[in-house]
């Protein structure tokens, strides 16, 4: 092997580069890497030269070949360590590059890529070997040093400090995951972990247990080792011939797993199925490593007493039979060999439940397993407060909806919405508790949200033949246009200035009363005068600031109206009408009373000279938001359908009146009646003269 | 990731292209006129085979030397149709009986130790490799890229104390093997025994291999193979065949029989190592799982579905558990157990068996917040661990409560 100690295979100041770093997870897993260490130096993908990785640790510059990435990178900034994330059938090749090109200072080649053949990956040993260049797996989840705080891989997810303390104890293990885990139960123990070290999981592990050992005999950091070890292979085998030649001199704390394989007569999801005689089996790997420890596994309730012949085999080691004794299978070690903990502080396993809900059931079992909640550490804790407290909606996952919808459904008989079927729903409901249905997921609750629904969709039919989404149908019935095409001339003529503007206003609401405990937004009992007084101030500090400096300012969405607006106090009639319907009903919608009051605060703290109007734009913002609150609140709907809903009221509802507007333009216009005759038109250029 | 084969699918497809000497054979089911001809040709007398996923130990008792065609019809039918090991045979067949001088083992496989192939010989043919004493068995190593040749084996055979009139033609019958086990892609083949005739003729007359099927080599033109009688429940096959559907996420099963807990587990090791603490601890899981691998949505979706559909109903407790993930994200895989469950609800009625929960990694409280949500609508008792709880504690709790509820259902029942 090349590497001598530990830290060869991976210390800080090396450069690492990553291939196919352009791919989902090598792309994830880098960017999360620059965070923790910033040692990535370049990655190359083919077809991707020039492009860069945006990593909060800078960005990584991507070649099309490890050939490529070696002649634009400066002699001194070269890499020494490789992390190989390309398919399978491209692994041989990638390797193949690296030891043609880099031969001079690549010194380790880590291979995260699962499913590599076995030919492969002989291969890939064969050359890397020959050049003498050291390959970590393949299926490696990678490497850290947590004294150099380095790593390459995921070693430690997206999260490496939390789990990763430095201390005098070095993890090698089977499985990736594994490392982690280990980790995290040594500071139960109080020690910490130097190197984390995934050897992969296939059949070849190209680094075998044996030669790691060596290393880790030879690390300053390393004073106990544990490993994680599954059947398959002669690795421990091999290992522990070695250990008794060497004499080595380091604890080690091992479990074994796979016993349950051979029980069933079932493979584990690991591979390591070459059977290769007698040293390759789970019961086989347990029988050897107790025979050099020599003693019987650790035993959590023996009461160990500290005799020459205790010390003496632990100082080889000890074999545990479940994981979660390896904290107190650490602690005997340490207190019979007077080995230092790294860490003053310990933080004892247990069992801590974040959330419970037995209902029920808690009543019908015993005390000791009906749990009560216990405490969520830092700094999941707060998050969690954020995310129930402050946050509305929910945060859909992603996936290809290409042949599927939650929306609607056709089984061959019954088209559905949700799951009604449209057949009820034409028999049972109306038009407008339908759309409800179709846009949100659900029914109304009562007649008044489908009223007011309505509405908005009436209210959003016109504002007279000048609109311009009103002049869209016209100008396209005089083009000789058909009606759909008309429609769409509407549709076309709306933008976030007109007819967009209330998905504005639910964004704006949102900020405001998002992080309110408000159940119910028509039986509020929050102080919206003061609310609004204080959002009032807030933008008039805002608008002055930014008049002084001569720059643009965010204006408060749905405020005023070109043509109500003489007054001093000024009205949307359409507003109006909604207004006065929710009040006849003895309720309150809060948003709308908001806009309300904010138009007065407004007016009275001198922003504006008169009351603005609220336009109907923040009717049906403030309409459809009451519509989603609760859905918000329970996280059932997410806030990007919430803010797009009144838009999509008012466009349907225009579109319709567009329709109208062409229907009449249709039989009584003239053809191309909406041309502007070149007399009114302005010419703001003069004409050129040769 | 292995396709396995036998001896009848190496005497038809891979022998005659690679050279490889082999009796004489026919299948089982051939006409009563067919047999009388071949075991005319064989000097009457031939040995009847099953075609069988299954080592030597176990077949031992199943070839039988026939020397009439009545015998040949009765013993091939009767071989055809006994199990063995809990397998059923695909077929049986008669193979010629061949005289031999003496027998050979040989073997390669990719070895451990030396991290590459390795050819091992023994001239003490015949019986499993296991028994034979170190002393009368070779094993050398086989440079990947240069392969074996005649000479390396030659030096192997005297090496054994082969007798010098034999190495010529057993170096390149072992060649031979080689050629056949590097183009095919195969990670462990074995030949056992060669009978090797009084005239010094070798004959292949066992064989068995798995292939890789990550090598390339494995699609090999004009070969298909045989699908065989294997003992995997329904549940078992529907999850392969959905694992194999898509390289994204893993999708790996075995059923262990248990009727406790259905396990929805993590991470090759953490699966492991919670399956184990599982049985010790009396949870009598109903199958050892590995998903994980950052399945999208929508494959986790499925698989939870394949899980569910075939498990739940018989389940006392489910057991969602992973250590802490490197890069799978918690959000998404809870978001689609949770659909998943709510779907199975939605499809076949109400559930009441209590969840147990642990995971960390990464977008974990989103994860959990939203498995939370899921089970609070469907009125599910749970509890809900994070990484700070060892994943065998958790383990070892939900064990103990799914036993506490099967014993309370064995006393009212």
């Amino acid at each position: 092997m090349r590497a001598q100690t530990l830290s060869d295979l991976l210390k800080r100041g090396d450069r690492v580069a990553v291939s196919n770093i352009t791919g989902r997870e090598a792309s994830k897993v880098s960017e999360e890497s620059q965070k923790y260490c910033a040692n990535i130096i370049g990655g190359w993908a083919l077809g991707r030269s020039g492009d860069t990785i945006e990593t909060s640790g800078g960005p990584i510059p991507v070649f099309a070949t490890f050939d490529e990435l070696m002649r634009m990178t400066p002699v001194e900034r070269h890499p020494n360590k490789i992390i190989i994330y390309s398919p399978p059938p491209a692994v041989y090749g990638e390797v193949k590059e690296v030891v043609d090109h880099g031969r001079d200072c690549v010194e380790t080649i880590f291979i995260i890529t699962e499913h590599v053949s076995i030919e492969v990956t002989s291969k890939a040993y064969s050359i890397a070997r020959e050049a003498g260049i050291d390959i970590i797996g393949c299926n490696t989840l990678g490497m850290i040093n947590v004294h150099d705080q380095v790593r390459v891989g995921a070693v430690g997810g997206d999260a490496p400090h939390e789990t990763f303390r430095p201390g005098s104890v070095s993890i090698i293990s089977n499985s990736g995951n594994m490392v982690n885990t280990i980790a995290s139960y040594l500071q139960a123990a109080g020690m910490g972990t130097a190197y984390g070290i995934s050897t992969g999981k296939d059949v070849l592990i190209l680094t075998p247990m044996k030669d790691l050992l060596m290393l880790a005999q030879k690390d300053p950091l390393t004073r106990i080792v544990v490993l994680y070890i599954e059947p398959g292979g002669v690795y421990e085998h091999e290992a522990i011939e070695l250990l008794r030649q060497r004499h080595f001199s380091k604890p080690i704390i091992v479990y074994v797993a796979g016993k349950i394989a051979e029980k069933h007569h079932v493979s584990l999801g690991h591979a390591g199925a070459v059977v290769e005689g007698a040293h390759t089996s789970a019961t086989a790997k347990m029988a050897e490593f107790d025979a050099y420890f020599g003693s019987r596994p650790f035993n959590p309730d023996k009461r160990y007493k500290k005799t020459q012949e205790l010390r003496d085999s632990l100082q080889r080691g000890i074999r545990v039979v479940t994981l979660h004794h390896v904290p107190k299978a650490m602690r005997l070690l340490c207190d019979t060999l007077s080995i230092k903990r790294d860490m003053a502080s310990a933080k004892f396993l247990r069992l801590n439940p974040w959330f419970v809900n037995l209902g029920e059931l808690g009543k019908q079992i015993p005390q000791e397993l009906d749990l009560a909640p216990g405490t969520i550490p830092e700094p999941y804790a707060r998050q969690i407060s954020e995310q129930e407290q402050s946050r509305l909606g929910i945060a859909m996952s992603r996936q290809s909806m290409r042949n599927a919808s939650h929306a609607s459904s056709n089984d061959g008989v019954t088209p559905r919405v949700y799951g009604h079927s449209l057949m009820e729903l034409m028999t049972g409901h109306s038009f407008t508790a339908s759309l409800i249905l179709y846009w949100t997921g659900e029914l109304p609750r009562d007649e008044f949200e489908e009223k007011l629904a309505e509405m908005s969709l009436i209210a959003a039919l016109t504002n007279g033949p000048g609109t311009i989404s009103a002049q869209g149908a016209k100008l396209s019935a005089s083009a000789g246009n058909a009606p759909n095409t008309a429609m769409i001339s509407t549709l076309s003529a709306m933008g976030t200035v007109h007819g967009g503007n209330g998905s504005d206003a639910v964004r704006f609401l949102l900020d405001i009363f998002g992080p309110l405990a408000i159940d119910d937004p028509y039986d509020a009992r929050v102080d919206i005068s003061e609310t609004a007084r204080k959002i009032a101030d807030d933008f008039k500090k805002r608008k002055i600031a930014a008049q002084e400096a001569s720059l643009e300012y965010r204006r408060i969405p749905c405020l005023g109206h070109p043509v109500f607006r003489n007054d001093p106090v000024n009205f949307d009639p359409r507003e109006q009408v909604i207004h006065a319907y929710i009040r006849s009903r003895g309720r309150t919608n809060i948003f709308l009373e908001f806009y309300h009051a904010l138009v007065h605060a407004l007016k009275d703290n001198g922003t504006m000279n008169k009351v603005l109007a609220v336009n109907v734009d923040a009717a049906l913002a403030c309409i459809w938001l009451g519509i989603c609150w609760k859905a918000l609140r329970e996280k059932r709907m997410t806030i990007q359908r919430a803010v797009d809903l009144p838009f999509v009221a008012f466009a349907l509802g225009r579109a319709a009146g567009g329709a109208g507007e062409f229907l009449d333009h249709q039989d009584s216009g003239t053809d191309m009646d909406m041309r502007v005759p070149t007399g009114e038109c302005r010419a703001l250029t003069r004409p050129k003269t040769p | 990731m292995s396709i396995r084969v036998t001896e009848l699918t190496f005497m038809e497809q891979f022998a005659p292209r690679y050279g490889i000497p082999v009796p004489r054979h026919i299948e089982g089911t051939a006409t009563r006129v067919e047999l009388k001809k071949v075991l005319g040709e064989w000097g009457g007398r031939a040995l009847v085979k099953p075609d069988v996923m299954a080592g030597k130990r176990a077949k031992a008792g199943s070839v039988v030397l026939v020397d009439n065609v009545a015998d040949a019809i009765v013993q091939a039918k009767r071989i055809a149709g006994t199990e063995i090991s809990g397998t059923m045979p695909r077929t049986a067949y008669l193979v010629e009986v061949i005289p031999a001088k003496f027998e050979m083992f040989s073997a390669i496989t990719y070895n451990s130790s030396i991290l590459g192939p390795s050819l091992t010989v023994s001239l003490k043919g015949g019986v499993d490799i296991e028994e034979v004493a170190e002393g009368d068995k070779t094993t050398i190593a086989v440079d990947i890229f240069k392969g074996l040749d005649a000479y390396q084996a030659g030096d192997l055979l005297s090496e054994l104390g082969c007798e010098r009139q034999y190495i010529s033609s057993l170096s390149r019958t072992l060649v031979s093997f080689w050629d056949l086990f590097i183009s095919t892609g195969m990670q462990t083949a074995e030949i056992n025994p060669w009978r090797i005739t009084p005239e010094g003729k070798p004959y292949a007359c066992d064989f068995k291999a798995t292939i890789d099927e990550a090598n390339y080599k494995s699609r090999i033109p004009g070969v298909e193979f045989p699908d065989y009688p294997e003992s995997i429940s329904a549940f078992e096959e529907e999850m392969a065949a959905w694992s194999a559907s898509s390289h994204q996420g893993q999708a790996h099963v075995s059923d262990l029989g248990g009727r406790r807990i259905l396990p929805v587990l993590f991470g090759g090791g953490a699966s492991t190592i919670i399956t184990e603490t599982l049985e010790v601890a009396g949870g009598d899981p109903m199958f050892l799982s590995d998903f994980g691998g950052n399945p999208p949505y929508e494959r986790m979706l499925g698989t939870a579905r394949i899980c569910f559909d075939h498990k739940l109903a018989e389940a006392k407790l489910l057991l969602i558990l992973g250590g802490k993930a490197n890069n799978t994200f918690i959000d998404v895989t809870f978001q689609a157990i949770g659909d998943a469950l709510i779907s199975y609800v939605e499809e076949k009625g109400p559930l009441h068996l209590p969840v147990v929960v642990g995971r960390g990694g990464p977008r974990l409280v989103k994860g959990l917040l939203s498995l939370r949500q899921s089970l609070e609508y469907l009125k599910l008792p749970y509890v809900i661990f994070g990484p700070d709880t060892p994943v065998t504690l958790v383990a070892e709790y939900a064990a103990r409560l799914a036993d506490m509820l099967a014993r309370k259902n064995e006393v009212i029942s």
